[in-house]
């Protein structure tokens, strides 16, 4: 090394005064070398108590022409998020109260847990509506000290509606109310926290919203409550009944962070519906493991053995549904069911190859800091949160966006307020029905190329859905032209959407 | 600052024995809890519950490797700016080195299980040079005129 060469030197000629002297200011200068671009970083980094969502990170146009974006700027004069809300004159066909509460509580199977409740259970209340109704909830919080909102997960309400704090309205402090408003289409959903989320998800605060004129449909509503896989809160293998011959509906909903695999033993079965959008044409399969992404869902329809024989449904690794006379576990086969091939075309009602933006999202994992806290963050496009795209669109956009992850795990991606259509996976492309999505699991090394039409103005969330992964900077948003928000990050309400 | 460098070198070599033995510790407890009935699926472990006790060695390993060792090797790093032990400064890169290339294949392996297994090793390496530079600076005690100062540099 030379400089240790150099003090030799210095050693040798100089005078030892000066010697010791410059032998500190090296040291200083060194150490001022090492630290100073951490600390700088460091300092940069941190975010300030109270930002919207909007002020942060870089518009990204989607490569929109000059005059396209103008033109569309110029069209609107500033939307506020309040004012983009169902037909407010128009009487609720479903309305329903829901209280939040912070406790301990009974699951369905027994066992108590320290969670979140609404209406004094978790999973909350099934919501049951039918197609085109008007679903009113009002939100109380009795005594959730964070404050919650509820965000209503793959239905693409009204911008107002959302339930993100911070972004679409502020949280719900102790004692207050909020009402959410939104026309449902038919499937499976969920409702679940955005105030907090990380925690208040995994703790309990969520439920089922279904959309289906058969009340007799069942459903699996997955949650690990304190490392406990459970069903509809119950544990182990859950019986339901179910008539020789008879057609099951099973409506499958992931409320977890992590993707889960179902399989169904003791008879074929069809994957009917993903993410509440029905699959065209779908065939009877069977000895294959169907994918649920993390806050995705899928309807299966299983018909009953006429001979009376039973049929179980594997959920994850230590819950089933246990259907009829129900069957014995098997393993989860080698064999996954990919949607991209699954069923059969259909027509679509626009055209994804004549895109009017074109966005990157590329989720990568590098060393920095994100709010003054050092670690290995994920990055968005290079850049770590706050610095992240603002997807920026214009109402009727056609758009197209490709999501590729080399960030070393998996990502359950989460748009709100649409639906997207898958088009291709690693540059093959989709040959089966169209498959719609609102929640997608872009593994480690994978590719996505989705599209949808940006045909519901507001600020939306397109985020991981493993919520821990959100709070750790995997948070961006897609803003339509000319809306604005009145809400912030932190302020006096405490919003904290992760 | 002699003191600190050899004080601090030691930590680093005890702290890759606690994040040996809290790993194993945490897998020893998993395995007992499979055996006992426990269910492991993608949930379970993304969910932020402790369904056994010794699940507390992931987090101590995470915490000790993403957080306290790296910031122990650098200030190892900058004390040696200020100890002037021959070849400290070296010793203390090095360290901070390994350190950087344990979080990588740490994080790595999580992907690629191989780079998992030279985690393992890396260990071992990083423990021996920090044991190292801690015994350097004992056997290398002479005041910048010593004898030794006319040797040959050790730097490569």
């Amino acid at each position: 090394m030379r400089r240790s060469a150099n003090w030799r030197s210095l050693r040798e000629r100089g005078h030892p005064g000066r010697r010791v002297r410059l032998r500190l200011v090296v040291a200083c200068v060194a150490t001022a070398a090492v630290a100073g671009p951490l600390l700088w970083y460091w300092q940069a980094s941190r975010l300030p108590s109270t930002y919207a969502v909007t002020d942060h990170g870089y518009a990204d146009a989607g490569g929109a022409t000059h005059n396209q974006a103008a033109h569309a700027h110029v069209g609107h004069s500033g939307r506020s998020v309040d004012a983009l809300t169902a037909d407010p004159a128009r009487p609720p066909d479903v309305a329903l109260t829901l209280t939040a509460r912070q406790e301990r509580f009974a699951l369905a199977s027994g066992r108590k847990v320290r969670g979140y409740t609404l209406n004094g259970q978790s999973p909350g209340p099934v919501i049951r509506a039918t197609a085109g109704q008007l679903v009113q909830v009002t939100l109380i919080n009795e005594s959730v000290p964070d404050g919650v909102a509820l965000h209503w997960h793959g239905v693409d309400v009204p911008n107002a509606a959302d339930g993100v704090a911070g972004v679409t309205q502020d949280a719900v402090g102790l004692g207050r109310t909020h009402t959410y408003r939104f026309v449902v289409d038919p499937g499976t959903y969920w409702y679940h926290s955005h105030q907090v989320s990380h925690a208040q998800v995994v703790g309990g605060m969520l439920g089922a919203l279904v959309v289906s004129p058969d009340p007799a449909d069942t459903l699996a509503l997955v949650h690990v409550y304190d490392g406990i896989r459970t069903v509809n809160g119950q544990e182990g293998d859950v019986r339901v009944p179910a008539a020789p011959g008879q057609r099951v509906r099973v409506r499958i909903v992931n409320t977890d962070n992590g993707r889960m695999s179902a399989w169904v033993s003791g008879a074929p079965f069809t994957l009917v519906a993903i993410d509440g959008t029905d699959v065209h044409g779908p065939t009877e399969v069977r000895d294959v493991a169907v994918p649920v992404t993390a806050g995705a869902r899928a309807d299966l329809s299983i018909s009953m053995p006429a001979d009376g024989g039973g049929v179980r449904v594997h959920l994850g690794g230590s819950a089933a549904l246990l259907l009829g006379a129900g069957a014995p576990a098997v393993p989860k086969p080698a064999a996954e069911l990919d949607p991209l091939g699954y069923g059969t075309p259909a027509a679509l009602a626009f055209d994804p190859e004549r895109a009017d933006r074109r966005f990157e999202y590329d989720i990568g994992r590098r060393p920095g800091f994100l709010d003054g806290k050092p670690g290995l963050w994920w990055s968005i496009n290079g850049h770590l949160y706050p610095d992240v795209p603002m997807f920026t669109v214009a109402e009727g956009d056609v758009v197209r966006m490709r999501i590729a992850n080399h960030s070393g795990e998996a990502h359950p991606m989460h748009l709100h307020g649409h639906h997207a259509l898958v088009l291709s996976r690693d540059g093959r492309s989709a040959t089966g029905s169209p498959w719609w999505v609102d929640s997608l699991d872009v593994g480690n090394g994978e590719s996505y190329d989705i599209a949808f039409v940006a045909d519901n103005p507001g600020i939306w969330m397109d985020h991981c859905h493993n919520l821990p992964h959100a709070g750790e900077g995997l948070t961006a948003h897609l803003m339509y032209e000319g809306v604005t928000t009145p809400y912030t990050v932190g302020g006096r309400a405490g919003n904290e959407p992760e | 600052m002699r003191t600190a460098y050899r004080v601090l070198a030691y930590i680093i070599a005890a702290e890759v024995v606690i994040q040996a033995m809290a790993m194993v510790y945490a897998v020893a407890g998993l395995g007992k809890w499979i055996e006992d009935g426990g269910v492991l699926d993608k949930a379970v472990m993304d969910s932020d519950t402790t369904p056994f006790d010794e699940v507390v060695g992931f987090a101590i390993h995470g915490i000790n490797g993403m957080m306290v060792i790296p910031l122990l090797a650098l200030v190892f790093l900058i004390v040696s700016f200020f100890a002037r032990i021959r070849g400290g400064v070296k010793w203390a890169g090095l360290v901070l080195l390994l350190v950087v290339l344990q979080i990588v294949l740490g994080i790595s392996g999580h992907s690629v299980p191989f780079l998992g297994a030279l985690h393992g090793l890396n260990a071992l390496l990083l423990f021996s040079a920090a044991v190292y530079a801690a015994r350097r600076e004992r056997t290398i005690t002479g005041t910048p005129t010593a004898v030794g100062e006319h040797r040959v540099p050790t730097t490569a």
